[in-house]
């Protein structure tokens, strides 16, 4: 269970082996057996104790702007594994294998976005059917010329994230087309988000970061070190590299919210050039997204949480990594 | 695992730390002395070598009843109801 402090002033501290929240002169106590998580998106106060509580049963604490960017997270101060596999992994980046391995993640994130755009099609009329297979045949095309791009990173990055940009401008577009029209939008928009849709999309691609990031610490990689994207100053490149298959979630979630109506304009506040998700919203967001991400799928034979199957990956990842 | 956890204690002291050490574990008070949740079978006998530590096998009784999930959702419930999603571990964000 993922522990939400969205209460303004709450105060978390510990109780004998317990956590116990005081919110609006409430007290709740709850089992460290029950959390895997502690999320905070709004000033509340924790004890050094309920710090080190979490950390000795292995929960993270996260804290999250208002665009659900993670802000910070007090974690142990643990490696997760060897950092021979950060050696490789900047070895790669210098090698035709690793553009191999960039391509792989760019052809799965195009494969989820076609199957999302298929499920999205089903049980429409013919007209957005007809759309549908259209769009879709599209991003095949752009599928094919994407494939056949080989060479170092640097002889093809431009042309890789040429393919990509177009393929999700065709994406999005869409969605746009599918969801009910009093929500579309014109495009992908952040900082601030121009509409509904981007706001609800940039606040759990937000979460996803935080997750996906933290899936490459337990598994040894280094977020930093990007192949595709480059270095910069504290930019996360691995993981942005890396996140690209798993945002379709995101979007599955996101236009679910709307096609059946849970979306409401109170939900959201007016910002200067935009709209920003205010609590209400949050709530329904990280709701929804705790479930989806609690759902079992088919993964090598086994049924495991979509949550976990980011983890898994990411192992699988790093086992290559250092198998050569 | 879903458990009842149920007890007739008469001293306070024992009965007070067994309580908190049932809530500590993950179980949820249903009524005063009587806790229910979805725990790892060894958490269940933690807390089961705990109580026997602290009870007075003469007048004090401690008693843990598995349930299955189908008998689960045929509970019956009058008056004041306890969370049902947070006793099963269906609940996966908690607000606060």
């Amino acid at each position: 269970m993922q522990l939400v402090i969205n209460t303004y002033g709450s105060y978390l501290h510990r109780d004998k082996g317990c956590f116990e929240l005081k919110s609006d002169g409430e007290k709740t106590k709850v089992s460290t057996k029950k959390v895997d998580s502690i999320l905070i998106t709004t000033g509340a106060s924790i004890s050094t104790d309920a710090i080190k509580l979490a950390l000795d049963n292995n929960i993270e604490i996260q804290f999250l702007d208002q665009h659900g960017r993670s802000v910070g997270k007090v974690w142990h101060s643990k490696l997760g594994s060897t950092t021979y596999i950060r050696r490789r992994q900047l070895e790669i980046t210098e090698t035709e294998e690793g553009t191999e391995l960039v391509k792989e993640w760019i052809l799965r994130k195009i494969d989820n976005c076609i199957e999302h755009l298929n499920d999205l099609g089903l049980r429409r009329s013919e007209e957005k059917k007809d759309y549908v297979n259209d769009l879709v045949q599209e991003i095949k095309d752009l599928k094919n010329k994407l494939k056949r791009t080989t060479g170092m990173i640097d002889e093809v990055r431009n042309s890789l994230m040429g393919y990509e940009g177009n393929i999700g401008r065709k994406y999005f577009a869409g969605l746009s087309y599918l969801i009910p029209e009093r929500y579309e939008f014109s495009g992908r928009s952040f900082r601030p988000a121009e509409d509904e849709f981007n706001s609800l999309l940039n606040y759990g691609y937000g979460v996803l970061y935080s997750k996906v990031e933290k899936a490459c610490i337990i598994a040894g990689l280094d977020p930093y070190v990007g192949i595709l994207h480059t270095d910069d100053y504290n930019k996360k490149s691995f993981v942005f590299d890396v996140i690209e298959p798993y945002r379709h979630h995101i979007d599955r979630i996101v236009m679910k919210l709307f096609s059946r109506k849970k979306v409401r304009k109170s939900y959201f506040d007016e910002i200067h050039g935009g709209v920003t998700l205010n609590e209400e919203g949050k709530k329904l967001l990280i709701k929804n997204l705790n479930e989806y991400f609690d759902k079992r799928i088919r993964y090598d034979g086994r049924d495991i949480k979509i949550n976990d199957s980011i983890q898994y990956d990411l192992h699988k990842i790093a086992n290559r990594l250092i198998e050569k | 695992m879903l458990v009842w956890f149920v007890y007739d204690i008469v001293e306070d002291r024992p009965r007070r730390k067994i309580g908190d050490k049932a809530i500590e574990l993950g179980l949820q008070r249903v009524q005063k002395s009587v806790f229910l949740g979805n725990v790892e079978e060894t958490t269940a006998d933690e807390l089961l070598l705990y109580s026997e530590e602290l009870i007075n096998p003469d007048e004090d009784s401690v008693y843990m009843f598995p349930m299955c999930q189908e008998d689960f959702k045929k509970i019956e419930i009058l008056g004041e109801a306890f969370n049902k999603a947070m006793a099963n571990d269906e609940l996966k964000t908690m607000f606060l």
